[in-house]
């Protein structure tokens, strides 16, 4: 590569590929007002059948595709059964959960299956380049683009001319009418599975031929640039979905070509949040179009708390108290120290998803900020840790928020994919600001947690500390819960613009939320930083956030006792089961999945 | 004359834990033009809902020429020979007015005659015609009540549900579509409407049932009904009211 023709190819190439899976995603959320979050398992999914079509069947490419269309057109079907149709009536946070479940499950499968590691695929088409101008076209790329304008045209004859079609579009402007109109909107939605998840599963196989490597977390970058690109073109508009996909494969390629590959990804999610902030309802929609997400208020379930009663609380806490003083329990005391720092994560989150009903997909990036801001003036500053951990706090509360602020005007799933976009941005911009952070290298030797000179490095200070830090935070957020604030909280959840017409400032009390639940999850990721002495943008990744939502639901949303609770079964019990970390996403999958039985979590939401 | 083409009986509905209906039960003869009356939040649309099959009573029975639909999916009811003329219209703001008419026959798979009802709905509503390759979303809300009703004909349905028709239509609209609700009822479809407004409905009505929170209170000819007392007072704005009837 080198001339700007061929990262215009290639970007466009890219796009393509995109446009399979943002097309997909945005005929799904066009019928179903769902982010489809299972939609890059489905394209990885793909891609795996298209290595074992090639490498056990030696099938030829076109019988491989068609496979791969079967198989992938099943499982959207599947999808659609298990993830959404049973939550019909489901507050709108249930099916979202459902399908972040479903993905999982999906893709923990294919790492138990196929290993985690990468394998090639190769492109079993001929290896000519015709050179155009001053850049060159291989016989990949021109099927790339073929698949991508036959599968355009193909939808857009589908959604214009046939019957299905019309009943596609009228289910996606107005699901009850259409239904008065005698259409079968479960059959539409089954239809639209299956085609949405053929044309991703399609992707993934292009996808896997074009850079002939394939491995199970392709999924969720997948489905980031879906959802990226359907944002640019507007949620649940198709042709807007095809030109979000060019506009962000061309972005990345010239981002590419500009600065580098480790910026291509910073690239998407900064056009990401452009748009988001800019035009929510993406580039190209008219004033005309209807607010996308009719939902304020249900988007989190109401129910009725479990109260636990103050001394079971107490005897618990003292259990935990004496807990390091059994013999023979290392082991466990690294785990429910681990516990303890995800405690604080989730009750942080669950003050922001469940009480302020913000649901962050981003969480952990508050991690990073915490334990790269307490790592680096521990080691840089040469700040005594006592001081660096709670200043990490204070940090993370003032970019966190700063960062969130954009996000505070959107609702429901905006908040969510804005959230997620913000997750990554901050990860690459600590992998890519190097003078700082040290880049991909990591931060090495960050001093253990110390108070003066009294050097908590034993696996039982570690734990006391870790335990107390967490104590106090929840005192503190009890409190808050309890305040007039807790209260202004909840009623900007329940009916946001009843608040702003009470005169209620959201974006204040957005602001206070976010600083207050930025503070203590800075705090967790700076004591995690001085616990591990390792750390780099991977330590804490989206799947920490998820992990951390997963805890918060099974507790109850809002539900300060609940997170706790989560967040202890969800860390400890898989290690009682002895369960190897290829189970745990597997099991959290699953607690996802089942939560469908009790919407409201374990203790109920608040 | 006389045959009983729809019957709920003993419906009990409920939105989670809020009862809407208490032991609804109510009749439409086969050919009339049958309303049901009541004030806000009474329980009309929610009446609807459920004849429709878009919500399932917590117990009681729908039937539909004889046959129980209760908990049937809305397409099917729909394909039971049952039309709708949702509240508020729900016209398919995106798609033209053709498109949203052609959805309308969406059960039906009589192509030609379909072309031939299309025609001759534009021969009923000439000002549909002007507009049939207009989005349906840039429409009049005269013109869009009028799609709505040309489009819930155009399943060839033999009841047809209205709720609220004339519902933020111009006074001039509102005789329109009374004229136009019982010229379809003259060709022998049966009509059972939703008003708030009674003293409309009564105009056109053979029949009218009374809703309030969720039970029918009182139901009669609608020639009595205009002339009860109770009505009047409640409904009609009392003896000396003239704004709501006019
Ligand atoms: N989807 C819903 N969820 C919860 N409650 C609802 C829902 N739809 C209606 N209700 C409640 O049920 C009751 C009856 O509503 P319904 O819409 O049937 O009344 P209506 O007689 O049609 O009123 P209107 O004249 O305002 O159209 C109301 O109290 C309403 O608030
Ligand atoms: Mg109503």
């Amino acid at each position: 590569m080198g001339s700007w023709l061929d990262y215009t190819i290639n970007g466009l190439i890219i796009g393509n590929i995109y446009a399979l899976v943002a097309v997909g995603l945005a005929l799904i959320f066009g019928v179903s007002h769902l982010i489809n979050f299972a939609h890059g398992s489905v394209y990885a999914v793909g891609a795996y059948v298209g290595w074992a079509c090639f490498t056990y069947l030696h099938l030829p490419l076109p019988l491989t595709a068609l496979a791969v269309i079967i198989v992938c057109g099943g499982l959207g079907i599947a999808i659609e059964r298990i993830g959404l149709r049973p939550l019909a009536g489901a507050p709108r946070i249930a099916p979202l959960l459902a399908t972040i479940g479903i993905s999982l499950v999906l893709d923990q499968l294919l790492q138990i299956a196929f290993t985690p590691d990468p394998r090639a695929l190769p492109s079993p088409l001929p290896n000519w380049r015709i050179s155009l101008g001053g850049g060159t076209i291989g016989a990949l790329d021109l099927l790339i683009a073929a698949t991508g304008l036959v599968s355009a045209g193909v939808l857009y004859f589908f959604l214009r001319f046939t019957k299905l079609g019309w009943a596609v579009r009228a289910t996606a402007q107005d699901r009850d009418a259409a239904r008065q109109m005698g259409v079968d909107t479960d059959a539409v939605n089954r239809a639209v599975f299956a085609i949405a998840s053929a044309l991703g599963g399609l992707s993934g196989l292009l996808v896997g031929m074009y850079f002939n490597h394939i491995d199970p977390a392709m999924s969720f970058q997948a489905t980031l640039k879906g959802v990226v690109a359907q944002v640019i073109g507007g949620m649940g508009n198709v042709p807007g979905a095809i030109a979000g996909s060019l506009l962000l494969g061309l972005t990345e390629s010239y981002g590419v070509a500009l600065f580098g590959s480790s910026y291509r990804n910073l690239f998407s999610f900064v056009l990401l949040l452009l748009i988001l902030v800019l035009r929510p309802n993406g580039l190209f929609a008219s004033a005309r179009v209807t607010p996308p997400e009719p939902m304020t208020g249900t988007f989190v379930a109401p129910s009725r708390v479990l109260r636990i009663p103050p001394w079971a609380v107490g005897l618990a806490l003292a259990a935990a108290v004496v807990l390091p003083l059994l013999p023979n329990i290392a082991y466990m005391l690294q785990v429910m120290t681990n516990a303890w720092l995800m405690a604080m994560l989730a009750i942080s989150l669950t003050l922001v998803a469940g009480t302020l009903g913000q649901v962050s997909l981003g969480h952990a990036a508050l991690l990073l900020l915490g334990a790269y801001a307490s790592a680096l003036l521990a080691l840089d500053s040469g700040w005594p840790i006592w001081a660096s951990v709670p200043a990490a706090g204070v940090l993370t509360s003032v970019i966190g928020t700063a960062l969130a602020a954009p996000a505070f005007r959107l609702r429901s799933h905006y908040v969510s994919i804005a959230t997620l976009g913000i997750g990554e941005i901050v990860s690459l911009v600590i992998l890519n600001w190097e003078s700082l952070t040290r880049g991909p290298m990591g931060v090495t030797n960050i001093p253990p947690l110390a108070i003066g000179k009294l050097e908590l490095d034993s696996p039982q200070a570690a734990y006391w500390a870790s335990l107390a830090v967490l104590v106090v935070l929840a005192l503190l957020q009890s409190r808050l819960l309890r305040s007039h604030l807790g209260r202004t909280f909840r009623a900007i959840r329940d009916d946001d613009v009843a608040a702003r017409a009470y005169g209620v400032s959201l974006d204040r009390y957005k602001g206070i939320g976010f600083a207050f639940a930025g503070f203590g999850a800075g705090v967790s990721g700076a004591i995690a930083a001085h616990l591990y002495s390792y750390i780099n943008n991977e330590t804490f990744t989206s799947t920490v956030s998820i992990t951390a939502l997963t805890m918060v639901i099974l507790g109850g949303m809002g539900n300060l006792l609940g997170a706790i609770v989560g967040a202890v079964a969800l860390t400890a019990l898989p290690e009682m089961f002895r369960g190897t970390a290829e189970y745990r996403m597997l099991i959290y999958g699953v607690v996802l999945l089942l939560i469908r039985f009790r919407p409201q979590g374990v203790l109920g939401t608040v | 004359m006389s045959t009983e083409l729809l019957r709920l009986e003993g419906i009990d509905t409920f939105y989670g834990p809020v009862q809407v209906h208490f032991g609804l039960s109510l009749s439409v003869r086969a050919g009339q033009i049958v309303s049901l009356l009541g004030g806000n939040a009474s329980g009309k649309s929610t009446t609807m809902k459920v004849i429709l099959g878009l919500l399932r009573p917590r117990a009681g029975r729908v039937s539909f020429d004889g046959r129980d639909i209760t908990g049937l999916p809305t397409h099917q009811v729909i394909r039971q020979g049952i039309g709708s003329v949702p509240e508020a219209r729900r016209l398919f703001g995106a798609m033209t007015v053709r498109e949203n008419l052609l959805m309308g026959a969406f059960a039906r798979s009589d192509r030609l005659v379909i072309a031939r009802d299309l025609e001759r709905m534009l021969e009923l509503f000439p000002r549909v015609r002007q507009r049939l390759e207009n989005r349906a979303g840039t429409l009049s809300g005269g013109e869009q009540q009028m799609v709505a009703m040309a489009r819930a004909l155009m399943g060839r349905p033999r009841l047809i549900c209205m709720d609220e028709p004339t519902m933020g239509l111009s006074p001039l609209f509102v005789d329109r579509v009374l004229e136009l609700i019982q010229a379809v009822n003259r060709e022998g479809v049966t009509v059972f409407m939703v008003e708030q407004n009674a003293s409309l409905a009564l105009q056109i009505a053979h029949y009218a049932y009374v809703l309030q929170t969720g039970r029918i209170i009182l139901q009669g000819e609608a020639g009595e009904m205009a002339r009860n007392p109770k009505i009047r007072d409640a409904y009609l704005g009392g003896p000396d009211a003239k704004a709501t009837a006019a």
